[in-house]
């Protein structure tokens, strides 16, 4: 029994050691050996498994390009909606750059501070006393009139918007025809995101689409800044005066940086700083005007000119059929020396055409 | 008598030589789909289980043949592996016959050690890393990996009894 355990031993001992002798000869034998000793086994026996790994790192793979892919897309999309946002702010601020150079001087630039959740119709501005603003200095962008100071810290103001109950404005067409207070329109929905003109006199009438600029009327706003365009007329029990729904040219969603208009400014006025907008509108008026009036002309001009030309034919012909001999009631040669276009019969009066077939019965 | 002992000791070889492929395939199949810095390492466990339940000396047979497996799809090494699991499957037969009862916590620390223990000596025998990088994989990333290695016996061993339950073959 003794002698069998101590042959176990030696057979788990022996096998240890071919083991371990084995092992350290695969581990210090040449790496081209190493190397086609592997290659053998990947090829043999261990083949279900090699096949059995490589399709568990090619599902592996396949989870990490999916979620790479995942992630790849959120940033793309992520990358696409922070380019439109500076796109939009850079706009923005272009807008403002050139405003501010028309207006060279007296105006104080201003971010607008996040809302804190009161009023949505209050905004707060990053400038206060510390530079000089004051309550019922004008609030404007690049697009037109924001809004009024209300009240001043040390570091940051308080503005009401154009949709504050609160807030008036005189205004005026940019043809000056037309006179009016603006202010918000107070009513439900989406609506109340735009602003009327009221007391406008009923003999001024504005079509849709006119701008409509401060007066400068009052002490608050200086003439000439953008308010809005108007989109139509509203029906009020005041039969004495028109009231006009206007869109106000500053969009809440586009208010971003912003210039508060100190009092020298305001004072010394902005004629020309927003000429670009009012110019704008003006001179397509008068552009169209122009040209329907010139066309008018030459349209005039035309009409005289062929009855001219066909009163002179007119009157050769009877001259022709009298010392010819043809008398009256001669035809008219077939071929007459005219213009194909100078005969066209619509464009000529019908009773001037009617007095040929007249002209040769006398 | 005898025969229904042959019967039963057929059974319970067949019963561990399937749950020792089990965990082969599972070293091949599951293992690259949880590629991680610290990972269960199933070809341990296979040797622990099968060795715990034979002579020394075929234990140690069984480590080496594991260990060429793991080798051959890693040529950079060839050997190393081989070497370790047959000292490994050895030693663990052996000490599994002299002190272990059937416990499952010191099963658990038995694969935490052993899986150690197959780390450490992987890193001396390839090289990999040096410095601060080998403290970091030999202190950090291989106990952890032992002590992930050592939760999947235990819970393999409490699920599927009848196929780890170490019994002599």
């Amino acid at each position: 029994m003794a002698r069998n355990v101590r042959g176990e031993g030696r057979l788990d001992t022996g096998l240890v050691l071919v083991c371990v002798a084995l092992a350290v000869l695969a581990l210090l034998s040449p790496r081209r050996s190493r190397d086609e000793v592997a290659a053998v086994l990947r090829a043999s026996v261990l083949s279900p498994l090699v096949q059995l790994e490589a399709r568990a790192s090619g599902v592996r793979a396949a989870i990490v390009a999916r979620n790479d892919l995942l992630t790849t897309r959120g940033r793309a999309v992520a990358d696409t909606l922070s380019l439109r946002a500076i796109s939009d702010e850079n706009a923005t601020l272009r807008k403002l750059l050139g405003l501010s150079a028309r207006l060279q001087d007296g105006f104080v630039p201003a971010e607008v501070l996040p809302s804190r959740g009161g009023d949505e119709f209050t905004i707060n501005l990053t400038v206060g006393s510390n530079v000089g603003v004051q309550p019922f200095l004008p609030v404007v962008t690049a697009d037109g009139l924001v809004g009024m100071v209300e009240s001043v810290d040390q570091g940051s103001s308080s503005v009401i918007m154009w949709a504050h109950p609160d807030f008036r404005v005189s205004g005026m067409s940019v043809d000056q025809n037309a006179f009016g207070i603006v202010q918000p329109h107070l009513a439900t929905g989406p609506e109340r995101w735009l602003l009327e003109m009221r007391g406008v006199p009923f003999r001024a009438k504005l079509d849709s689409g006119t701008l409509i600029v401060s007066s400068g009327l009052g002490a608050t706003y200086p003439r000439g800044i953008p308010v809005g365009t108007v989109i139509g007329e509203l029906n009020t029990p005041e039969k004495w005066a028109r009231t006009y729904l206007v869109k106000p040219a500053v969009l809440p969603e586009n208010i971003g940086p912003v210039l508060v208009l100190m009092p020298g400014r305001s004072q010394r006025g902005v004629n020309g700083v927003w000429t670009s907008v009012a110019a704008a509108d003006s001179a397509a008026r008068a552009v169209a005007a122009a040209g329907d009036s010139v066309a008018r002309a030459a349209a005039l001009d035309e009409l005289a000119a062929r009855r001219a030309a066909f009163d002179s034919l007119l009157a050769d012909s009877l001259a022709a059929g009298d010392t010819i001999g043809g008398g009256l009631g001669t035809r008219l040669p077939a071929r007459l020396p005219m213009r194909a276009d100078s005969v066209k019969r619509d464009s000529v009066r019908r009773d001037s055409v009617a007095r040929r077939p007249t002209a040769g019965r006398n | 008598m005898r025969a229904q002992k042959s019967t039963s000791g057929v059974g319970s070889a067949l019963r561990a030589w399937l749950g020792f492929s089990l965990l082969i395939v599972a070293q091949f199949g599951v293992r690259p789909l949880l590629a991680a810095r610290a990972s269960v390492d199933f070809a341990v466990i296979a040797v622990l289980f099968s060795a715990v339940r034979m002579r020394p000396g075929f234990a140690a047979l069984t480590g080496f043949a594991t260990g060429l497996a793991l080798d051959a799809l890693a040529p950079g090494s060839f050997g190393a592996s081989a070497l370790v699991l047959s000292l490994i499957a050895f030693g663990a037969s052996w000490l599994k016959a002299v002190f272990f009862a059937d416990h499952v916590a010191l099963t658990g620390l038995f694969v935490f050690g052993a899986k150690w223990l197959f780390d450490v000596a992987m890193a001396m025998l390839t090289g990999v890393g040096s410095g601060a990088s080998l403290l970091v994989a030999l202190l950090l990333w291989a106990p952890l990996s032992a002590a992930l290695t050592a939760v999947v016996a235990v819970l393999l061993l409490v699920l599927f009894r009848p196929l780890y339950r170490p019994q002599s073959l």
